[in-house]
């Protein structure tokens, strides 16, 4: 979290950084309101750019996320600041319970943008599978961007969705043409009901005279499919 | 032709619609309540949403001289907030007590999870003691199971099943309705779910008996419109207006008649429509409109 909030900064022009540490500080103390109004004041403070400028950039923060498979190169410099916000909550003597229940509070209010910075840095907190209610729920959303950050280059559903719940994202993604490859861990959680749903839902097209997506067999080989054979 | 839309969700249409559905000939319809396109997080939100259902939206409906009828329901989406979907759990009787509530619904399963079982579940008990029938939404993802394991339920419940309608039937799901004695409803798209070429090639091959088609227009892309239009497309494959009347008023009142709240009288000689009327002061006239006649 240190070089994440180390490049972040270096990220940030002069004024922008003077904004950043008022923010952490802010973020730290008091109730959760202060926490929020800065985690929304990030978009308009730090702007959208991309949060890694370099491929050595993007390689660096791969390396040190806790998780392997976190999209840093899609994250923008607002995704950026406001990890490090509730990451500086965090650190003020308010992890374990104390910092799930504050990170809920901050979802709760939450315009769709702020949630997509939230949920793509839900795998990186210790405390990450107390907010598996709230990310799940996530997936239910018909804005494509929102399901996105959870359901691609986010380790977070490999890691801790249950299998139903895994499967139906996945499903949902071939729904709403989202590549299956952009889904971490799908080869390792594959498995014999998600074979049988994607058949199903194949023979659901075919039959409404539809296209069957091309990388339906993402979701259908390994050794699940092998047994089914 | 006298047309019945059972399935439509009028709150995100515009005036333009309503004129629309008036003059394809569109006569009544039912608006099942549903979520909002985002997760709701007080309930409070649902008891102003009801009663926009029952209050605003009829009565908006009646300024085009459509008879508005609504189902009150927890939807399947919104039933996984496990704290939320017990306080509208909570409310619901007394919205089910209410006139022209004429079905408890949607719900159903969207996920399938264990949540969305138990919220199926208190509601098929609800509509027992409400004494009335069931709308149920089918998932759109993983829609053959989600069909199965509805009307398992059902019967697992001992709820009749001549008092269900099960939607958003398409090729696959359909002649598993068939064999129950569930209707089966059809939600027609621009896009997804199913068009009005399939269904008339359904309709040829299934007949009339159960089936019942709707618009289910709501936010996404949808249209107000597709009831007649799968009219049209039936008459094309040159199915009698006797089927057709069947699938587009017929079956839809006689099932929804089963709620015993149904009031489609005097639709032959309704009142002149005057729009100057107003529901607790707002008028669904704007500016300096003056009502024409119709």
């Amino acid at each position: 979290m240190e070089l994440l909030a180390g490049l972040v900064e270096s990220r940030l022009p002069h004024d922008a950084r003077a904004w950043l540490a008022d923010a952490r500080a802010q973020a730290a103390r008091g109730d959760v309101n202060g926490l929020a109004t800065v985690y929304t004041a990030a978009a308009v403070r730090v702007g959208r750019a991309p949060l890694a400028a370099s491929a050595a950039d993007a390689a660096a923060l791969a390396a040190a996320a806790p998780l392997a498979g976190v999209g840093f190169d899609r994250w923008t410099l607002t995704d950026g600041v406001r990890a490090v916000l509730l990451a500086s909550r965090r650190t003020a003597g308010r992890a374990g319970e104390a910092f799930a229940a504050d990170a809920l509070a901050c979802f709760d209010l939450c315009d769709a943008g702020e949630q997509q910075s939230w949920l793509r840095a839900a795998s990186l907190w210790p405390e990450a599978e107390a907010l598996r209610a709230v990310v799940i729920d996530a997936c239910r959303t018909n804005i494509l961007p929102l399901f996105e950050a959870v359901a691609c280059e986010n380790p977070y559903p490999a890691r801790y969705f249950p299998e139903r719940n895994f499967n139906q994202m996945v499903l949902k993604a071939m729904f709403n043409g989202v590549a299956l490859s952009r889904i971490v861990g799908l080869p390792e959680r594959r498995n014999a009901d998600l074979a049988r749903m994607a058949r199903d839902y194949a023979a659901e097209r075919r039959a409404a005279g539809r296209s069957v997506p091309g990388d339906i067999g993402l979701a259908l080989e390994g050794p699940a499919a092998q047994e089914m054979a | 032709m006298r047309i019945f839309d059972p399935h439509v969700h009028m709150t995100s249409r515009t005036t333009d619609d309503y004129e629309a559905m008036a003059g394809a000939g569109i006569v009544a319809i039912v608006e099942p309540a549903f979520w909002l396109g985002q997760p709701r997080t007080q309930a409070g939100s649902f008891v102003d949403y009801f009663n926009s259902l029952l209050g605003w939206e009829r009565f908006r409906a009646s300024q085009f001289g459509i008879r508005h009828f609504c189902t009150i329901g927890l939807n399947p989406k919104e039933a996984n907030n496990a704290r939320l979907a017990d306080e509208v759990l909570a409310l619901l009787p007394r919205f089910l007590a209410k006139d022209g509530v004429v079905a408890i619904g949607e719900i159903g399963y969207d996920d399938q999870t264990d949540e969305e079982q138990r919220v199926f579940e208190r509601q098929i008990a609800l509509a027992a003691e409400f004494n009335l029938p069931i709308l149920i939404h089918t998932p759109h993802r993983d829609k053959k199971q989600g069909t199965i394991r509805s009307i398992a339920t059902i019967r697992a419940m001992g709820f009749p099943e001549e008092r269900v309608l099960i939607d958003h039937n398409n090729e696959e799901t359909l002649p598993l309705v068939l064999e129950s004695r569930c209707w089966a409803g059809h939600t027609i798209y621009p896009k997804t779910k199913m068009d009005e070429e399939r269904m008339a090639a359904l309709v040829e091959t299934y007949g009339s008996d159960r089936i019942i088609v709707n618009s289910a227009a709501d936010w996404g892309i949808s249209d107000p419109l597709k009831v007649p239009k799968t009219i049209a497309a039936m008459r094309a494959r040159g199915i009698g207006d006797a089927d057709i009347a069947r699938i587009v008023w017929d079956n839809p009142v006689a099932f929804f008649a089963q709620s015993g709240r149904l009031d489609l009288g005097d639709l032959d000689a309704p009142d002149a429509i005057d729009r100057s009327q107003k529901f607790e002061t707002n008028s669904v006239l704007r500016g300096d409109q003056v009502p024409s006649a119709r």
